[in-house]
């Protein structure tokens, strides 16, 4: 089972929870000090900064101690098998335990990084104990064993990595077994059962006394389990999988119903996640919408795209005003005021980083006079730079 | 009512032989939270006070807030618009002509400052809120839409002649009085970019990292320049308590770009002596930014000075090594990485540990 203090775990959340009315100003400092020590955590875990620091600091000393050891051994012929990279792995994952359990580390970039990396080389030896020859055995096997890897990581450390990974490889073997039992045109329909069964479980069990530790985990496989539910359908998915599988071209089967769900999905998401008050739905619809906006655009070209993308703009624009007038007052539980948590993020500014990254490629003069009117230069979002 | 929920709770809660905060995870949100309130009340640690406050708030529902949500679709909007139109002028302009062009442009810029102008706070020296989150974006495109109409008239009507400087700067200056009289740090950071391209190189971390040649001397040196003025600009924001929240962008790009400047100027110089001047440089450079990041509490910055500073003494290790160059030295090199890596752990958990005391 999960390899943190539990204890501690259940401390750090009440912490938390108290500590949002300290920030409301509900809750006094003094009072928020006097729980923190009837319930302390004894977790290692600085900030974000701190992490980010650590996570490379260790991945540079887990690569360099892999190589040396590697050169040490160059001489006889292990270093070059699926083996090795195990043993390394193995290494890695020693560390691990070590730090988590007498150094107390969670979430500091030191066992994040030495997660990564004991994750990357047990892959790396699964891959080459499986590929050494040259009648490759496709890759349901690899799936397989990605699944249980990380499967028992995630477990083990409740790692939004690994459980993106082992939700992906689930997804990836299921897909794979599928299409070689039965055939690639009813794996659309496999695919949906199981993502959405994926999805209505997570909704189900998360929040439950017995998987309390792994509430972020459950957030990740919702996120993704939406998504594949919608790649399951998707128009643009189903006719690239058949043209590489089947080497199938033309319409597709069921073409309509895959256009339905290709463009009605995402709305659907977006509904129920304004129902029910879901952040993951309703973001997870959001972005949807692009996708669903560009696999239509990728086959049907109604309009030129500089006229879509202007009307576009302007719909938005003029939508978000509207919504943003009608919250107002905040109507059925809706707000657009800035919720009154503070995000350790927002020190950075990314927004503004974000701003100067994708418009900065203003115009300049051009430097001769003949130059040809710079492609797309003007306007700057979304052009490439050509100066 | 959710307090009668806590009248009833029953005795058993507060004397749960159970460790306590698991007996809190019901599957009922609100209960959990109440009973978690409940608890820490029956048990001394909050106030009858905090009690009550907190209790009063769990009555009222949670509001959903799409904050970020409407923030995120203003900006794909501007993005969207601003793309689109600049597409749009590039395809048609044989058909629609120049005056008309122009004309539009103008007057999406207009139309926005106008909003701006009308429905801003009056100007301070200190932080000042954006009226609503639509401001922030209109003025975003109000910003791009001026420097996308100076560009053209310099393009097709060559109004400052040869003087291409000039065709830079003026948008660069508006952008600057633009950001500091309407308070936006999106607009700051795209000033700073403009700042760049008229000084004639580009900070952003992507263009920095694809497209910058760090061969030519002059690049290097204006690259240094930029640094040292985005640098003392950001001192000077907080020294004189002119718009100090605009310091972490000044920063922000000061800080990289000095740094890969003085590291790229001890590669162009690698073989003569004055390598080690740049070498100075950064430790100059590391120990001033050191002081100021302890000065403001700023793990980002103390992070940036610890990262670029073991690159460059990593740079000098390496360089000793390779002289010698025979197997010996790469097992050396091997260790030395393994060996100051670890330093580094402890460096950057006793930095923390140091600066959250101080």
């Amino acid at each position: 089972m999960i390899a943190y203090n539990k204890t501690w775990l259940a401390n750090l959340r009440l912490q938390k929870q108290v500590k949002d009315n300290v920030d409301r100003g509900y809750i006094s400092n003094d009072e928020f000090n006097a729980i923190a020590g009837k319930y302390p955590v004894g977790f290692y875990t600085p900030n974000i900064f701190v992490r980010i620091g650590l996570f490379i600091v260790t991945c540079i000393i887990v690569l360099f101690a892999d190589g040396l050891l590697t050169l040490m051994a160059a001489g006889g012929n292990i270093a070059e098998t699926g083996g090795w990279a195990i043993f390394l792995g193995l290494l890695s994952y020693g560390a691990l335990e070590l730090m988590i359990n007498a150094k107390q580390h969670f979430r500091s970039g030191v066992d994040d990084a030495l997660l990564f990396t004991a994750g990357c080389a047990f892959i790396g030896g699964f891959a080459m104990f499986l590929y050494k020859t040259t009648e490759a055995p496709g890759f349901l096997p690899l799936a397989i064993l990605v699944f249980l890897l990380t499967l028992y990581l995630t477990i083990r450390f409740a790692d939004m990595l690994a459980v993106t990974m082992c939700c992906a490889s689930f997804l990836w073997m299921v897909f794979l077994y599928w299409t070689k039992v039965s055939g690639v045109s009813t794996a659309p329909f496999i695919m949906m059962l199981v993502s959405g069964a994926i999805y209505w479980a997570t909704r189900k069990y998360s929040g439950k006394k017995e998987v309390i530790n792994y509430d972020n985990c459950f957030g990740v496989v919702q996120i993704l389990s939406l998504i594949a539910l919608y790649a399951a359908g998707n128009y643009y998915v189903i006719a690239t999988l058949s043209l590489e599988m089947m080497n199938q071209t033309g319409p597709v089967a069921f073409g309509a119903f895959f256009w339905v769900w290709t463009i009605a999905m995402p709305l659907v998401y977006i509904g129920f996640g304004v129902k029910q008050k879901k952040a993951i739905l309703l973001r997870t619809g959001l972005l949807l919408v692009a996708a669903g906006v560009l696999t239509f655009r990728n086959y049907y070209h109604l309009l030129p795209v500089d006229v879509m993308l202007t009307i576009a703009g302007v719909a938005l624009l003029s939508i978000v005003y509207a919504i943003m007038h009608y919250l107002k007052t905040p109507k059925h539980g809706f707000t657009c005021a800035e919720p009154d948590k503070v995000n350790a993020l927002d020190h950075l500014k990314i927004e503004s980083l974000i701003v100067a990254e994708t418009f900065s490629h203003t115009p300049t003069a051009p430097a001769n006079d003949d130059a040809k009117f710079g492609g797309g230069d003007f306007g700057g979002g979304g052009s490439s730079g050509g100066f | 009512m959710i307090y009668i929920v806590y009248q009833d709770m029953p005795i058993f809660l507060f004397n749960n032989p159970n460790y306590l905060p698991y007996t809190w995870l019901t599957n009922h949100k609100a209960l959990m939270d109440n009973n978690l309130y409940a608890n820490l009340h029956a048990e001394g640690l909050i106030s009858d006070e905090s009690f009550a406050k907190t209790m009063q708030r769990e009555q009222t529902p949670a509001l959903f807030s799409l904050h970020w949500e409407i923030r995120t679709l203003l900006y794909i909007g501007v993005l969207l618009l601003t793309g689109g139109l600049g597409l749009l002028i590039y395809e048609n302009i044989d058909i629609i002509g120049h005056q008309f062009v122009l004309g539009l442009i103008a007057l999406i810029c207009a139309g926005c400052f106008v909003y701006c102008f009308k429905t801003k706070l009056p100007f301070s020296t200190a932080r000042v809120a954006a009226p609503n989150s639509f401001f922030d974006y209109i003025l975003l495109l109000g910003s791009v839409s001026l420097v996308t109409f100076v560009g053209y008239l310099q393009y097709q009507y060559n109004v400052f002649g040869t003087h291409y400087g000039m065709a830079t700067l003026i948008p660069m200056l508006a952008l600057f009085f633009i950001a500091y009289n309407f308070d936006h740090l999106g607009i700051l950071s795209l000033a700073i970019a403009n700042l760049a391209v008229w000084m004639g190189v580009t900070v952003t971390p992507k263009e920095l990292l694809l497209h910058s040649d760090f061969n030519s001397q002059t690049i290097v040196f204006t690259y240094l320049a930029l640094g040292l003025i985005l640098i003392f600009a950001g001192l000077a924001s907080q020294h004189f308590n002119f718009k100090r929240h605009f310091k972490f962008s000044y920063q922000h790009y000061g800080i990289h770009v000095t740094y890969i400047a003085l590291l790229a100027g001890y590669f162009l110089f690698y073989d003569s002596f004055a390598a080690f001047g740049w070498m100075i440089g950064i430790a100059i450079l590391s120990a001033v930014l050191y002081n100021d990041a302890f000065k403001n509490k700023s793990f980002y910055f103390l992070l940036l000075v610890a990262l670029y500073s073991y690159i460059a003494v990593s740079c000098l290790v390496v360089r000793v090594l390779a002289t010698a160059g025979n197997i010996d030295a790469i097992y050396l090199m091997f260790l030395y990485f393994i060996g100051s890596g670890i330093g580094m752990i402890f460096l950057l958990i006793n930095l923390n540990k140091k600066l959250k005391a101080a």
